[in-house]
């Protein structure tokens, strides 16, 4: 599990992000398209700026959040599949 | 609960009416514009509120009016907004480009270009937008096209055009660019024009299956009201206003949407107060002014966030429920439809959407 969460993970180059009360708020700006993403407290849009992985990730929600780590571990990859299959991010740093 | 009604923290996109400044009458304009209301506002002030609008993340502005290009400063103000990397969608009558805006829209990741076109054919287009005004916008349409600017011709979609809709897809794809339908709607000069131009029930079923059956044509939320299921799992399926946009008039008011912008409406102004510079001669427009603002500090842009959170009249249509509606199947999937045209055409927000897909189907089972 901790390989497939070493992936860095990055906001696509014309997607934009916001930080909600509910998650976070994704916007595709070549097809004027948005992405609700549930995600309370634990996403956030610095996530995303291609200098975090999904292993550090993990570590930062439990830390903040005292979320148990193996739901994370559950929930995480299956969130950033559907981001990375929606164009929303992108799964490697060019 | 939809995810539309998660409380958004600010609008997704803004629709800004920079002026009411035209050099068109067309029939059915929103806005009534003409001339250029006296106490629009200033450049420096439409910087502040972009810097207002970009602290708090809202990611689109799309610019009407009026003209936009007729703005003074609005190359200016565009360029000013790209450096906040907001996206900026400019809906423009085709007839004021300029070289230098041609080449700020070229190849540039942050601009979207609308023309308005309401015919096929010059005696449809101009009976709409003025006398010989068909040969100026497809000038100005072939001006943008084929320069890599992400186009589409918008067509407000009324009696006269609707059997125009193939040939105007056909028109835009031979341009390089996307029709977009808008749909009429009783606000400004259409409230003169309602009845000659609004669609029968007939019009309306063909329209829906047309656009079911046309993944291509753009509608925007225009069409939320009157469309079919498949249709509506491509886009927006209700109403937006106050949830994920509102609208800013040339003087700064801010309204739930561009075809909301009646006094009622109103969530408050962007500027402490709003009075034409001395000496110059007042001519009012069409629409009345705003009440004296309700919101801000006084600072200028510094309400925004206040008015979209708190403005009363913001928080009303967000948990609008028209009662005409309650008992309706369909409900859950249009929320009464688009508000707008049901106040305008009976002043209460409290009857559904006239044109509603529930409605002309009855209309058409009775025929």
């Amino acid at each position: 599990m901790r390989g497939i969460l070493a992936v860095p993970c990055r906001l696509a180059p014309d997607v934009q992000v916001r930080k909600e009360s509910w998650g976070l708020l994704f916007y595709l700006q070549t097809r004027h398209k948005v992405c609700f993403v549930r995600s309370g407290d634990w996403l956030y849009p610095a996530h995303f700026d291609g200098t975090w992985t999904l292993e550090n990730i993990t570590d930062d929600i439990a830390r903040r959040t005292g979320a148990p780590v193996e739901i994370i571990e559950y929930s995480l990859p299956k969130l950033a599949k559907h981001l990375t299959s929606s164009r929303m991010i992108l799964d490697e740093v060019r | 609960m939809k995810y539309a009604d998660w409380p958004l923290s600010a609008p997704v996109n803004i629709t800004w009416e920079i002026t009411h400044e035209c050099n068109l009458r067309c029939v059915h304009c929103l806005s009534a514009s003409s001339k250029a209301s006296p106490d629009e506002l200033t450049f420096e002030e439409c910087k502040g509120i972009v810097d207002q609008l970009a602290a708090i993340k809202v990611f689109e502005i799309n610019f009407g009016g009026g003209e936009p290009l007729l703005k003074d400063y609005f190359l200016p103000l565009l360029r000013y907004i790209h450096t906040k990397g907001i996206v900026t969608c400019i809906s423009t009558n085709g007839t004021a480009l300029t070289h230098e805006a041609v080449a700020l829209f070229t190849a540039n990741p942050l601009v979207n270009v609308q023309v308005s076109l309401d015919g096929a054919t010059p005696e449809v287009n101009d009976d709409i937008r003025g006398k010989g005004t068909y040969r100026k916008i497809i000038s100005g349409i072939e001006l943008l096209s084929g320069k890599n600017i992400p186009l589409s011709i918008n067509t407000v979609v009324t009696s006269l055009n609707f059997t125009q809709l193939h040939q105007l897809k056909d028109l835009a794809k031979s341009y390089g660019a996307n029709l977009r339908v808008s749909r009429f709607r009783p606000s400004g000069r259409a409230r003169q024009s309602w009845e000659t131009l609004k669609l029968n029930s007939l019009q309306l079923q063909e329209l829906a299956s047309w656009l079911s059956s046309d993944a291509s044509i753009l509608t925007g939320d225009s069409f939320f009201s009157i469309s079919q299921d498949g249709r509506r799992k491509m886009g927006l399926d209700m109403c937006g206003a106050c949830k994920m946009t509102c609208c800013i008039d040339p003087s700064g008011n801010v309204f739930p949407c561009a075809f909301l912008q009646d006094k009622p409406f109103c969530g408050g102004n962007l500027r402490e107060t709003a009075t034409p510079a001395r000496g110059e001669p007042v001519e009012p427009h069409s629409r009345e002014a705003c009440p004296v603002p309700r919101y801000g500090g006084g600072n200028l842009g510094g309400g925004f966030k206040d008015i979209w959170d708190n403005a009363p009249s913001f928080q009303r249509l967000r948990n609008l429920e028209p009662t005409a509606c309650r008992a309706c199947p369909r409900f859950e999937k249009c929320r009464g439809g688009c508000p707008a045209v049901a106040y305008f055409v009976t002043r209460d927000l409290n009857t559904a959407d006239p044109e509603c897909l529930m409605q002309w189907s009855r209309e058409v089972s009775t025929v």
